[in-house]
């Protein structure tokens, strides 16, 4: 049922990567009841400088999806984001980009 | 080092040059200075831009300026490294110039006052560097620059976002923060257009054209400029003076104003009534703007203090 959704968000791209947020390992989950989706996402650093934008990217992706009336962002801190969370095709994606992961 | 007909025939090629053993000392003469000029006009825009993200309105608008600087200071360190491996000495460089010898554009020489007019910044100043360095990173014969803007691109891609965002909800919500932001907009949009310099029916040759620095013209990238910042101001429901018109079934961006014309730089203001000469707005680059020196001496200033200091105490 949320396999939809996770779709969706594998369209929705980093800010200043080229990666996915589902291929990042920030969506931490997302469920659905009565047209609310609610994620639960982290960021890779605090002091992201994307954040906001990385939220609205979020947000306006899943409205796009038929009967979501409504998307509640949560952001969580725990458990922390540490690159063990990249996906194996995000992990190709940033070494062909130049990033060391 | 090659003859000078070798030199033209792996030019013509369209071979990568790959080290100044490969280089006549006329290539490497242009590809220095185009090289100053990137890193001249990527470092001066982190003091510029300091100046305004001082004002963010949030926390998070804050960082994210403070992170647009980082990156402009990593690109401008891209171009210093690269002219350091050709020869030239990176401190001095940045730190012993004289603030008139740096080779940015105009533009940043007139003050960013506030949030807004940082925002138009990232909108319209980051759109030129993108077609500047879009340009480089697709045509330039030399292989550890081209190679070196793979990431610069994505990052001034950031840039572009946050003006771009920043401008559409400002406009948005309307009122005086939109009259405040088309007002930005009326004095940052002539400057920009001004940026990519001479139109090629003044500009006879261009050593940079010949040499594959760069792959196009003047007029090719302020037209690339203007078919990406005015549909956007449109939609955004901002003014500017200029329009599409569709010619020999191309589409050409005509300026609604006189090009080039006065521009008051204390006053932020263009009289579009009063045409200009180039030779005029050659004389005005050349004196530069109200802002240089201070801009120059925010990072050379502490930087000359601190090497006092810190001899004094050894």
């Amino acid at each position: 049922m949320n396999d939809r959704f996770w779709g969706a968000l594998a369209e929705v791209r980093d800010p200043e990567m080229p990666i996915s947020l589902v291929d990042l390992g920030v969506i931490y989950g997302v469920e659905e009841r009565d047209g609310v989706v609610e994620v639960e996402l982290t960021f890779t650093a605090m002091g992201c400088p994307a954040s906001e934008f990385i939220v609205d990217d979020v947000r306006e992706r899943l409205m796009m999806e038929p009967g979501v009336r409504e998307v509640v962002v949560k952001v969580v801190w725990d458990p922390p984001w540490t690159a063990a969370r990249l996906t194996e095709a995000g992990r190709d994606a940033l070494e062909e980009w130049g990033l060391a992961v | 080092m090659p003859t000078t007909a070798e030199f033209e025939q792996t030019i013509k090629s369209g071979e990568l040059i790959e080290s100044p053993r490969e280089m006549t000392p006329e290539y490497l003469r242009e590809l220095k200075h185009t090289l100053i000029v990137s890193g001249d006009t990527e470092l001066i825009s982190a003091p510029a831009y300091y100046l305004a993200a001082k004002r963010a309105p949030s926390i998070n608008a804050f960082m994210t300026g403070i992170a647009i600087i980082q990156d402009e200071l990593a690109h401008a360190h891209i171009a210093y490294h690269i002219l350091e491996e050709l020869g030239e000495d990176q401190e001095k460089l940045i730190f012993s110039r004289d603030p008139k010898s740096f080779r940015y554009p105009y533009a940043f020489d007139v003050p960013l006052d506030s949030w807004t007019e940082l925002v138009v910044a990232n909108g319209f100043y980051d759109q030129a560097g993108f077609c500047l360095l879009g340009d480089i990173h697709e045509h330039c014969s030399y292989g550890p620059w081209k190679r070196g803007l793979n990431k610069v691109m994505l990052e001034e891609n950031f840039h572009l976002r946050n003006g771009r965002t920043w401008m559409k909800r400002i406009s948005a919500s309307g009122g005086a923060a939109k009259d405040e932001l088309q007002r930005a907009v009326d004095w940052m949009f002539p400057l920009s257009v001004e940026w990519f310099g001479l139109p090629d029916s003044m500009k006879m040759h261009s050593t940079q054209l010949d040499y594959r620095l760069k792959g196009l013209t003047n007029d090719g990238l302020r037209q690339w400029w203007l078919s990406t910042v005015v549909p956007y101001c449109e939609q955004i429901g901002v003014k500017v003076p200029a329009h599409k018109e569709t010619r020999d079934g191309k589409d050409v961006w005509e300026l609604d104003y006189p090009f080039p014309c006065a521009f008051d730089a204390e006053e932020k203001r263009w009289d579009f009534k009063n045409p200009s000469t180039w030779d005029d707005v050659l004389k005005r680059w050349r004196a530069r703007g109200p802002r240089n020196a201070e801009m120059v001496a925010m990072f050379q200033e502490e930087f000359h203090k601190f090497r006092k200091s810190h001899h004094t105490e050894s």
